[in-house]
């Protein structure tokens, strides 16, 4: 028999990406107002259009309702006490790294993401955001070499306003959900990616989210466009400190690929998950949708949800260029209070269109993990497939895991086929790498990498060893 | 929509009975389900509609059962017959509930109820007169098959209510035909408690004639030790929805469930699961079949709830549906509830069309592709048919499926 509190001790971990760093930020008041838009609005010296788009944004939001279908349970989020605008001062604009605030540049490497030139080791381009604004962005001129525009969405809305113009709001729009409008109107930055036509991006490209401010929201918005035949591998990591009160973060993702382009987005979301007791954590409502326009055009997402007291993600494809591919892995590991509600939707709307989801997630302590997801064959779909699979593993008898799937058909000429397990460890397997001298706690954590090896097996290099080392340090943790 | 009118003023009389009463209050806040939620999203409301708008049939015409006309050593009851029912052999006994056992049963599953998942039951039960309520308590061994007959007689809604006991070491077999006429409305609530260590075979067929619509739902207890295997069909109606709810109440039990709905021209047939595991060691296993044609929605939501207390569960759900034509439509979510850790849960979905490659097999073998077709439905009908207990095959559903329509 499994000892359970042994069990219950490896799935412990202590956070350690929570520190504050001590800097002077410039933050407006709280609450949420038109004045309040419009001076964040000014602030970033926006364009008409963009300001008309969050007031419009806005009046939808005023009138929409807080979404409660998940039935997760928190306690109601007071809206008018967010700051929505948080940023470390700076007196002037920056043209290099050299001129960032030191202080910047170390909290980014004690999370281990080095701005600096060490990072040309691993080849990967990164865009740092920390709070509201994003702070340097890396391997710029490399990157124009291509054509390939890399860089925060504010410094996009001034130079490349034509393409923010023709492609905001185009895959989620200002009012498609609570979310998604309180976002559209108070988003502070983000990324933005361009990849030309024909261009297959040189690296990876990269964004790091830092919340720092306990009091302020966190919006970003990430808008990534690829090109006729080009492709583009994207990775995206957030942290954030430990506060006793929640933060919330509510980020909007957009992909949109053309005619035989590829995009690849990555995450692994390892944001503070409050304490044993669930106090404090961060309320991530996120919003991530793509749009596959063009012919044999694909969409991967792949996730590793390990952090947050509240996850409410649901990364999504629509399939609307013929031959279209759309594809989720994600694994969500949840402990002590931590609640998840993650899935995707698949959209077949183009014809041949095809798609995959594979969902890991496990769960342990008080926690609740929960797979909503949703499939559906338009009328015109046809010869398209989809193949879902999601799997849960339950760790402890006081942890829930949950399976939603909706599937919808439309089409006779489609097929959708859909499994569900859930399991627990299994004491035959535990049993047997203890008999041949493995540790309790690397036996569970190989069986855990074991579970996950479908997804892990998406994520690109560099993300592949990060989230592996994550999840064997939130099982061994303590004990190893 | 003249029950709801009915409904909202509460205008209960002298000949209502209690529980008529309780349910008419407890529908009087919001007679109709919230059609947001998920048990009624989906809904069709305006044949919803078209179910309430006929006026309520409490007088029972004359039913002629239909075929098969007559058969032996099946034991043939008509809800609503206004019958005495005692039969006492040798080996068993099949009795009518008494008055006070009846209302005290049906008053307490009434008070677990809730106005959204179970309205079906609760409107079900706030029109069905005494004389439509059948409560059956069943005991001993050899028991004959049993047929039970609800109807709905045309231009009519018909509310008909079986309550079955089933008492320890009790094994039967019972197919429960409910039918529908031209134009009309039946709402058919069935409880069922399985006592320790019985045994039940349970077919439901339903169907119907040209707009006949149809409200089933059946609860289910089952005490421990108890095995529940239910073969369900559904098909030639407007409008149905079969609810089904079942509680193992201690575990230790076994649940068998094959159904299956058929629609066609623009029918609307759904079907939800409840099944709740309250104690260790139960078992389930259900497979539901859908196939839609010409411009019909079919539907099917299960949900298995597996709390803490049911360690060592063990359930699967499959979901089987073929989609034959462009204009029809399929949904379906089955989902998984669970809390308990050492457990085996699984659920299945597809959603397919006739396999091509078998059809051409068949063509080059000279069968013809309507008759090719027609093979592979009946492969994919009879998996649950044969699971349909008693006289499936003086039924002939089979022929009725292929052949009709």
């Amino acid at each position: 028999m499994v000892n359970e509190n042994l069990v219950k001790d490896v799935v412990k971990e202590p956070y350690k990406y929570g520190f504050v760093t001590d800097i002077e930020t410039e933050k407006i008041e709280k609450g949420l107002n038109e004045d309040i838009i419009k001076l964040i609005s000014q602030k970033k010296e926006e364009p008409k259009f963009l300001l008309d788009f969050r007031l419009k944004a806005f009046k939808k939001w005023q009138k929409m309702k807080e979404p409660d279908w998940a039935a997760l349970g928190y306690k109601k989020i007071d809206y008018q006490d967010i700051i929505y605008y948080s940023a470390p001062k700076q007196k002037e604009k920056i043209s290099s790294l050299d001129e960032v605030d030191p202080k910047l540049l170390e909290t980014f490497d004690k999370l281990g993401i080095p701005l600096t030139e060490q990072k040309k080791l691993t080849n990967v381009a990164v865009d740092a955001v920390f709070d509201s604004v994003s702070i340097a962005t890396t391997f710029r001129e490399e990157l124009a070499e291509h054509g390939v525009i890399f860089c925060s969405i504010s410094e996009a809305v001034k130079n490349h306003a034509d393409l923010i113009e023709k492609y905001l709001g185009t895959v989620v729009p200002a009012s498609d959900n609570y979310f998604a409008a309180l976002n559209s109107a108070v988003f502070s930055d983000g990324s933005f990616v361009y990849i030309p036509k024909g261009v297959t991006c040189p690296m990876d490209l990269s964004s790091y989210f830092r919340i720092n401010s306990g009091d302020s929201g966190q919006f970003e918005r990430t808008l990534i466009i690829a090109e006729e035949s080009s492709s583009v591998s994207y990775l995206e990591g957030c942290t954030a400190p430990m506060f006793d009160t929640n933060t919330l973060h509510a980020a909007v993702v957009e992909l949109i690929t053309l005619d035989d382009a590829s995009i690849k987005y990555s995450t692994v979301q390892n944001w503070y998950a409050g304490d044993e007791k669930g106090v404090g954590g961060i309320f991530n409502f996120v919003t991530k949708r793509g749009k596959c326009l063009g012919k044999r055009s694909k969409i991967s997402w792949s996730q590793v949800e390990t952090g947050s007291a509240i996850t409410w993600k649901y990364p999504s494809c629509l399939l609307l260029g013929e031959e279209s591919v759309g594809e989720f892995y994600s694994v969500a590991l949840t402990n002590n209070l931590q609640q998840a509600d993650t899935g995707t939707k698949m959209i077949h709307i183009g014809p041949k269109t095809k798609s995959t989801i594979v969902s890991k997630g496990i769960s342990a302590g008080n926690s609740k993990n929960s797979y909503r997801g949703l499939v559906k064959m338009g009328t015109k779909a046809k010869g398209s497939r989809n193949y879902s699979q999601c799997d849960s593993m339950l760790i402890g008898d006081k942890a829930s895991a949950n399976t939603f799937p909706y599937i919808k058909s439309q089409q006779p000429n489609s097929e959708i086929e859909h499994e569900a397990s859930t399991c627990r460890i299994s004491e035959d397997q535990l049993f047997y790498l203890q008999s041949r001298g493995i540790e309790f706690e690397e036996a569970v954590s190989m069986m855990v990498s074991g579970f996950c090896k479908d997804v892990f097996n998406q994520l690109p290099m560099e993300f592949a060893a990060e989230a592996d080392k994550l999840l064997a340090l939130k099982l061994e943790g303590s004990v190893g | 929509m003249e029950i709801i009118e009915k409904i909202k003023t509460n205008k209960s009389t002298d000949n209502h009975t209690e529980i008529q009463k309780i349910c008419l209050h407890k529908l009087q806040s919001s007679p109709l389900p919230n059609p947001k939620s998920e048990l009624w999203r989906l809904s069709n409301k305006s044949k919803l509609s078209n179910f309430l708008d006929y006026p309520v049939n409490e007088k029972d015409s004359k039913f002629d059962i239909p075929y098969p006309k007559n058969s032996q050593n099946t034991i043939r009851l008509i809800i609503g017959a206004n019958c005495q029912i005692k039969l006492t052999e040798k080996n068993y006994s099949i009795l009518q509930l008494g008055e006070n056992e009846l209302q005290k049963y049906i008053k307490e599953q009434i008070s677990f109820f809730n106005q959204n998942e179970n309205w079906s039951d609760l409107l079900n039960l706030s029109l069905s007169c005494k004389n439509n309520i059948l409560g059956l308590k069943i005991n001993g061994s050899k028991i004959p098959p049993i047929e039970i007959f609800s109807h709905a007689s045309s231009n009519s809604l018909n509310a008909k209510t079986l309550v079955i006991f089933l008492e320890k070491n009790c094994d039967i077999e019972l197919l429960q035909v409910n039918l529908g006429k031209e134009n009309s409305s039946l709402s058919q609530s069935t409880f069922f408690c399985l006592k320790e260590n019985s045994s039940v075979k349970h077919g439901v067929v339903s169907y119907g004639e040209n707009k006949s619509n149809l409200l089933n739902s059946l609860n289910v207890i089952q005490q421990k030790n108890s095995t529940y295997n239910l073969g369900s069909l559904h098909f030639k109606f407007n409008y149905a929805r079969f609810e089904i709810s079942i509680k193992q109440t201690a575990g230790n039990a076994k649940t068998n469930i094959k159904g299956m709905q058929i629609t066609k021209k623009d029918e609307q047939i759904s079907t939800y699961t409840k099944i709740e595991f309250n104690g260790p060691n139960g078992f389930l296993d259900q497979i539901n079949k859908s196939l839609a044609d010409d411009k019909s929605h079919a539907i099917f939501e299960g949900s298995i709830i597996v709390p803490k207390i049911a360690q060592k569960t063990d359930a699967s759900q499959l979901s089987r549906n073929l989609l034959l034509s462009n204009l029809a439509q399929i949904d379906t979510k089955p989902q998984l509830e669970i809390i308990a850790d050492d457990v085996k849960c699984k659920h299945g979905a597809t959603i397919s069309q006739l396999n091509e490659e078998e059809l051409f097999y068949m063509r080059t073998r000279g069968i013809t592709l309507t008759e090719a077709s027609k093979l592979q439905l009946s492969s994919y009908f009879k998996e649950i048919i044969s699971f349909i207990p008693v006289s499936k095959d003086r039924w002939d559903l089979l022929d009725k499926l292929l052949n009709e329509n």
